[in-house]
């Protein structure tokens, strides 16, 4: 009970001192709104480069191409040795006519390309065998041994692009991911240094408020109680808002990462929503223990008057 | 109530503030302490209540040994000690009563003692009628009995008074005076800082005379003698 009762007096402390340096405050929210947004965006390109990962491994296919000439039988008998290998996952016959009609439906929107095709009289692709890797991080040692299998009916082999595009979006990310956290680390320490010296402002504005307080005997706790309540508030109200911010913008992003990812669904507001209390939750407790402690290191530096 | 052991007081290696002092002031007293300016006076009052600490000796408050205090406990020793100074330290946006009843607050009582309590001591300091006012509507004498009126809501067994009249004229420094004396009429031991010789030479109680940082004279009856 008495316990409650002073503790309704420091958060009502802590709003009086909250008003009494308005602008320090908004200040103090604002810097923490950028620490948490930079934080937050940094987790979306996270999330964002793991999808695209993710579709680019599931297209990872290795291409052999085959002489047209090729005879069925044949063509079995090598897709048969291929899916005895130890890495492969799936083999999959494409032939000419199956070939022809996905290049025109992919390029359907391409009269020149139509147009080429239609003035040729044959059909220019060649058979494939669409070989799937069953680990698609690594699949140097299924490569070496396509290319031992050395059989006339292989026209050309394409084993490089698919991994090239791999490699180039992981160390896009990577390097996404480090600008981001160095973003981040540096908003944190301003943060450190904003919540510092608003406590600093504050203890300073009510000293002969606090130097009454100990004259008549008032506990430690009750002296920072309201700078800890403090830095708690802003901590909450800019989580708010950075909540309320961030959706606004996944909202916004969520039709271009659409069209982006067709045929792959990723949805960043679902990843974010699914994810709340695991992202949001733990920031929000993070950022308060954080202010809590910048502001105690504060408050007992500047409080003894 | 009040023991010093050879208590000396330095602030750096070579200010020396306070030197070797003993003295026991003993429960119900009404003790003036006096001397120039700079030899110790406000230093043994920030001793007494813990806002400073003693470089040697052992100082008693209550039986309670304050050399040894933890920082915890300087809250409560706080509460049984009432400090006033010369300036009066009230809050300019509260009026009276809400800076009595400020006391009571940060120290977590509840709202309906305070509202019996706070305007208790205002009557007791004569201030019942004016204690809506905000303290740049009353006198320094007024302002004065609001501090002692603050100091008293934890009813101290001590009250200490540094300089209580250094702002005050001399009605209003008299009347300060018979306020200190009528609350150690009620039992609190009260200890006087001074420079005011009129005040200690009429009050006929005990002097305590510091000099450079030690004491050089404790009369019974005293008199304001440098
Ligand atoms: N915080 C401090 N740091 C260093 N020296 C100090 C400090 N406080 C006081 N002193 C020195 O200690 C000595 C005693 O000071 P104190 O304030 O106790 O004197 P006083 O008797 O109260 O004087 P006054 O009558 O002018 O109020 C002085 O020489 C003063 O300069
Ligand atoms: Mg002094």
């Amino acid at each position: 009970m008495a316990f409650l009762l002073s503790l309704g007096r420091i958060i009502k402390f802590s709003f009086q001192d909250i008003i009494r340096n308005i602008w320090l405050s908004l200040i103090t929210v604002m810097i923490l709104i950028l620490t948490l947004l930079s934080v937050n965006l940094l987790l979306a390109v996270r999330a964002i480069s793991g999808a695209a990962v993710g579709t680019v491994k599931e297209k990872v296919d290795i291409n052999l191409y085959l002489r047209t000439t090729a005879e069925r039988d044949s063509i079995m008998a090598l897709k048969a040795r291929i899916s005895s290998l130890s890495d492969v996952k799936e083999v999959r016959y494409v032939s000419q006519d199956e070939a022809l009609s996905v290049f025109k439906r992919d390029h359907v929107n391409d009269p020149q390309i139509i147009e080429a095709l239609r003035e040729l009289d044959k059909n220019p692709l060649t058979p494939s065998l669409v070989i799937k890797p069953t680990n698609t991080d690594d699949f140097d040692n299924l490569i070496n041994e396509l290319n031992k299998i050395d059989d006339p009916i292989i026209e050309s082999r394409n084993f490089e692009d698919n991994k090239l595009m791999l490699n180039k979006i992981n160390a896009i990310t990577q390097r996404i991911s480090d600008v981001g956290f160095a973003v981040s680390l540096t908003f944190m320490f301003i943060t450190l240094l904003v919540i510092y010296n608003t406590v600093r402002v504050a203890i300073y504005t009510h000293r002969n408020e606090i130097a009454i307080m100990r004259l008549v005997g008032a506990s430690n706790w009750f002296i920072r109680g309201p700078f800890l309540v403090s830095s708690v508030i802003y901590s909450l109200v800019s989580m708010l808002v950075v909540i309320f911010a961030f959706f606004l913008f996944l909202n916004l992003l969520q039709p271009y990462l659409e069209t982006f990812f067709t045929g792959y669904s990723f949805n960043i507001i679902a990843y974010f929503g699914g994810n709340f209390w695991a992202i949001f939750g733990l920031e929000l407790l993070a950022a308060s223990i954080v202010n809590m402690l910048a502001s105690l290191v504060a408050a007992g530096k500047y409080s003894h008057v | 109530m009040i023991k010093l052991k050879n208590i000396s007081k330095f602030y750096q290696p070579n200010v020396v503030a306070v030197d070797d002092i003993s003295f026991h002031i003993k429960p119900g007293e009404f003790v003036s302490l006096v001397g120039q300016s700079g030899t110790g006076k406000t230093t043994l009052v920030k001793l007494l209540i813990g806002e400073e600490r003693a470089t040697r000796g052992e100082l008693f408050v209550g039986g309670w040994n304050i050399t040894k205090i933890s920082q915890s406990d300087i809250p409560y020793l706080r509460r049984q000690i009432g400090v006033i100074f010369q300036d009066f330290k009230l809050l300019p946006k509260k009026t009276l009563l809400e800076n009595v009843a400020f006391a009571l607050q940060v120290c977590g009582k509840p709202m309906a003692k305070i509202k019996k309590i706070a305007p208790q001591v205002m009557k007791i300091v004569g201030l019942e009628n004016k204690m809506n006012r905000y303290p740049h509507e009353v006198s320094g004498g007024e302002k004065q009995r609001t501090a002692i009126a603050r100091s008293l809501v934890y009813q101290p067994k001590i009250l200490l008074a540094d300089e209580p009249t250094g702002n005050l004229d001399s009605i209003n420094a008299q009347e300060i005076i018979d306020l200190l004396l009528k609350i150690n009429s009620f039992g609190t031991t009260v200890v006087l800082v001074t420079h005011n010789r009129d005040i200690v030479n009429k009050l006929h109680r005990r002097v305590l005379t510091l000099h450079e940082g030690r004491l050089v004279s404790d009369q019974a009856v005293g008199k304001y003698i440098i």
